[in-house]
């Protein structure tokens, strides 16, 4: 067994960040559940309901993002 | 029956560039290429040594592809514009490009009337449609071959690749490593999506538009948003709250900037290592890269949607203002 120990530190910080990943997983299937639901039972709201629901899931998943980010500064070594 | 069954002979160019693909793979064995998150450089030397006085400017392989989706927009353009002129001579009816650009301009002018009023849907369209439309195009020419897998070779500075020569001056780059003497591919052209610039000076563009829309729809008053003083001496423990959330405000409307730039960044970039990582990771016989393509298509339209919505749902929220709060005060 030979190598870096910073870049095993690197490897498991980025993956470590991106636990965050996990709370826009849930976030995003809320929002989805919800849109699905109105849908169901409104059908008309379709449009309505479908454009607010991807708003919805942007906001999530920009969480998800700024996790990303911080993973790839620290596997590409940015910072 | 006198008309005639049509051959639907097209689908099955995609089944063939599929296993063209999965046999290639086999005989060019996919290589996992250098990640970077900024953009290489075409050339080691810059091409301006002291450029506006800021530093050096290099040639890096954003720019070739920026050149690409400007005069492919500038076509598109000139092609819907001949289109529909020559619609305006005969029954108003286009056809071709005109008629598709028609249809998605209607379409997109509709979402934004229903969202932020016909009052203000004039002057938040274009900034709506042109980030879309332009967004649009960067994702998806991200996407066509050659992209990311054609350039200049380099020499490494630390662990490199073996290259076979082709004759001329063409070599193709070998998956084995060496510690000492590699190259390195450069491609000619990188997604403009997978640059930092491009999608950091669009979320600048699309953040004071904002600020411009909503300084125009309601003056100076706008900034009582950021800046709430008006129940300072009504009410003053209830004042000072508001002042406080009006700061957090601020906050709020600078991380707009950031999440604009993150979001399409990292969705974009991480396409780029997925099908970088999956095309490796299997070897020589692959037929996962097209499959992770689809998705990069689907990503992108989602991605570029979503750029262009926000823009317009945060214009609609500028042009709002806090009419319900001051209601609530009577």
């Amino acid at each position: 067994m030979d190598g870096n120990i910073l870049d095993a530190a690197r490897f498991v910080g980025a993956g470590l960040a991106m636990i965050g990943a996990a709370g826009a997983g849930v976030g995003i299937g809320l929002s989805v559940q919800g849109a699905l639901t109105g849908m169901a039972r409104n059908p008309d709201t379709y449009g309505n309901l479908l454009t607010n629901m991807i708003l919805g899931v942007a906001f999530s998943e920009s969480i998800a993002i700024y996790c990303l980010v911080i993973a790839f500064l620290m596997l590409f070594k940015v910072v | 029956m006198d008309t005639q069954k049509r051959t639907p002979w097209r689908r099955w160019i995609v089944l063939v560039l599929m296993i063209a693909g999965f046999i290639l793979g086999g005989i060019y064995v996919p290589v996992q290429p250098e990640i970077t998150v900024a953009a290489e450089k075409l050339l080691e030397e810059p091409i301006a040594e002291n450029f506006l006085g800021l530093g050096p400017l290099y040639l890096v392989n954003t720019i070739p592809t920026l050149a690409v989706t400007i005069v492919l927009l500038l076509v598109l353009a000139f092609a819907a514009n001949r289109s529909l002129k020559k619609s305006q001579k005969t029954d108003l009816v286009p056809t071709g490009v005109g008629n598709a650009m028609e249809a998605i301009l209607e379409m997109l002018y509709n979402l934004t009337e229903t969202s932020a009023g016909t009052k203000w849907a004039k002057a938040i369209f274009p900034w709506f449609a042109t980030i879309m439309i332009y967004v649009l195009f960067a994702n998806l020419l991200k996407l066509i071959p050659g992209f990311e897998s054609i350039g200049v070779l380099h020499h490494a500075h630390g662990e490199g690749h073996t290259i076979a020569e082709l004759g001329g001056n063409w070599a193709n780059i070998l998956p084995e490593k060496v510690e000492e003497g590699g190259y390195i591919l450069a491609p000619f052209f990188r997604g403009i999506s997978v640059d930092l610039n491009f999608t950091l000076s669009l979320a600048l563009i699309s953040f004071f538009a904002i600020q411009v829309i909503g300084v125009r729809s309601q003056g100076i008053g706008y900034f009582s948003k950021f800046f709430n003083t008006k129940r300072m001496f009504k009410v003053p423990f209830f004042g000072a709250m508001d002042f406080l959330v009006g700061l957090l405000e601020i906050i709020s409307e600078f991380a707009k900037i950031l999440s604009f730039t993150f979001r399409l960044f990292g969705n974009m970039f991480a396409g780029v290592v997925l099908v970088a990582v999956v095309a490796s990771l299997l070897g020589k016989i692959s037929i996962l890269p097209s499959m992770i393509f689809m998705f990069e298509l689907f990503v992108g339209v989602i991605q570029a949607f979503v750029f262009g919505m926000l823009t317009m749902v945060f214009m609609a929220m500028a042009t709002q203002g806090h009419g319900d709060e001051e209601h609530a005060d009577h």
